[in-house]
């Protein structure tokens, strides 16, 4: 339940700024749910994407901010591609995560930010992705030793593994992308 | 228009844990007698991570590097791994609609960006190279015992405006060449339903979940086999299959094949030079060429 009072015009503004940055009239959803039935991750989000939008028209902006949705969304478009009105639901969500970023709102799903970091660490140092490495830093830095660890067996078992880690030749023109990706991260 | 030779990019994960899809795909373009030339010192396109890390011109500079290097090759560059495809396929989308995005790139890369090769995906190359009729003249009704179903994911169609390949909703261009291998291929009402994604290290809860539901619906279906065209589908419902079977107490069994390795199997190739024998979940090849000569 979203308390009443919270429905004030203090997010008007963000809203009219996630509308702009997406492209989407989030007045325009009538609630239908679509959205949610179809997203496999709906039940792991404290807000289901329906409830998501829904928030964004009322204004309670903070609460869709600091929601889990749009750390938990994974893009992967279902929503967007079901939506009866053909609203962009998945940019959406991730515009509001974008700017829940700048903001600085800490997340609360630290392991998702971890994976996305060491994934992009192995690839700035060496071009191409190294599974097993990834897999072996996750779980040191997560403290979560034993994670897929069962399936390790089957992995070698199946020889779906390379030990050595991949390098291109052109390495410094990768991390010339990564820091001119962090030196402007929007064109 | 029939390219023989085409550019290639393989992707990290047909090195190491999707190497079946590699070996398996090489293996029928070599049948078909196409050339393939590997992309030069391609590097990773940055798969979800790369968009998702608040920075649009990595998600464009990674891909559009492999774009770059394809320029200088053939005049069609094809993706087997349904995320590599969406990505050059965005990372291509962003620079012809950009004069800005355009000029940056080329800034990056101390050159004027190439973005113009075709982009294919395995399926659309397939399709053109060895046709359905083609196809179904080879295969003569080899898998004629079995039902598989498409599944198809995200990756491969969706956002539909930058992929333009077939329907989000209700795709349907792998049926054909999966026909022609005298399969049945019936609806498969989950073919688009997401698969979990990336989230299988952090949160294995939603991955699990999410695949479970697929599995379990391609067994209510009375499939023998799905078949995908994307390595992180493939780790999730394949390799992942145990960790489903004993977070829901359910002993499901469903092969989880590469579109390579059908239609490899309908050319007549043996399952051992398709790596069939990499899958986690086995499918009983006996049962399914019986009676084939
Ligand atoms: S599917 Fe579209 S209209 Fe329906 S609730 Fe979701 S966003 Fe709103
Ligand atoms: S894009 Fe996000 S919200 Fe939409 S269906 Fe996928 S995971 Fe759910």
């Amino acid at each position: 339940m979203i308390p009443l009072s919270e429905t004030l015009s203090q997010g008007r503004e963000l809203v009219v700024e996630i509308e702009r940055r997406s492209g989407q009239k989030v007045a325009d959803c009538y609630q239908c749910g679509t959205c949610s039935s179809t997203c496999a991750a709906a039940d792991a989000f404290d807000y289901p994407p329906h409830v998501f939008m829904r928030l964004l028209q009322l204004g309670v902006v903070d609460r869709a901010l600091t929601s889990t949705t749009g750390q938990l969304c994974y893009d992967c478009m279902t929503c967007s591609s079901r939506c009866p009105i053909s609203i962009d639901v998945a940019d959406v969500i991730e515009t509001t995560k974008n700017i829940a970023d700048e903001q600085g709102i800490r997340e609360s799903e630290r392991g998702l930010r971890l994976f996305r970091n060491l994934f992009l660490k192995n690839v700035r140092r060496h071009g191409r992705l190294h599974e097993a490495s990834l897999l072996a830093w996750f779980n040191l830095k997560s403290g979560k030793l034993t994670n897929d660890m069962s399936l390790v067996p089957l992995i070698l078992h199946r020889k779906k593994v390379r030990i050595i880690q991949p390098r291109i030749k052109n390495r410094a023109q990768v991390r010339r992308i990564f820091q001119r990706a962090k030196e402007r991260p929007k064109w | 228009m029939v390219n023989t030779a085409y550019s290639y990019y393989p992707g990290c994960s047909l090195t190491s844990s999707a190497k079946e899809y590699d070996i398996s795909f090489r293996k029928v373009v070599e049948t078909l007698g196409i050339q393939l030339d590997e992309l030069k010192d391609w590097n990773c396109c940055g798969a979800s991570p790369a968009p998702h890390h608040k920075a649009e011109t990595l998600g464009v500079l990674l891909p559009g590097r492999n774009l770059h290097i394809a320029g200088a090759g053939h005049d069609a560059i094809v993706a087997p791994c349904a995320g590599c495809y969406n990505r050059l396929k965005y990372a291509q989308y962003k620079l012809a609609g950009d004069e800005n995005i355009r000029e940056q790139t080329s800034e990056v890369f101390q050159a004027e960006v190439r973005y113009q090769t075709e982009v294919l995906n395995i399926v659309q190359m397939l399709n053109r190279e060895i046709t359905p009729e083609a196809l179904r003249e080879k295969a003569q009704g080899r898998l004629a015992n079995i039902r598989i179903g498409a599944y198809y994911g995200c990756l491969l169609t969706r956002p539909a405006e930058i992929v333009g390949f077939d329907s989000p909703r209700d795709p349907r261009k792998m049926r054909p060449l999966m026909e022609a291998t005298g399969a049945e291929v019936p609806h498969f009402p989950f073919k688009t339903e997401c698969c979990g994604s990336y989230m299988g290290l952090a949160r294995k809860d939603i991955v699990l979940k999410a695949s479970f539901r697929i599995i379990d619906v391609a067994v209510s279906t009375g499939l023998d086999a799905l078949v995908t065209a994307c390595p992180l589908c493939h780790q999730n419902l394949d390799l992942r299959q145990g960790q489903i079977n004993k977070a829901f107490g359910t002993s499901l069994r469903m092969p989880v094949l590469y579109f390579s390795q059908l239609i490899g199997l309908a050319m007549g190739i043996s399952p051992e030079e398709l790596e069939l024998d990499a899958l986690a979940v086995q499918p009983d090849i006996g049962r399914w060429l019986r009676g084939v000569a």
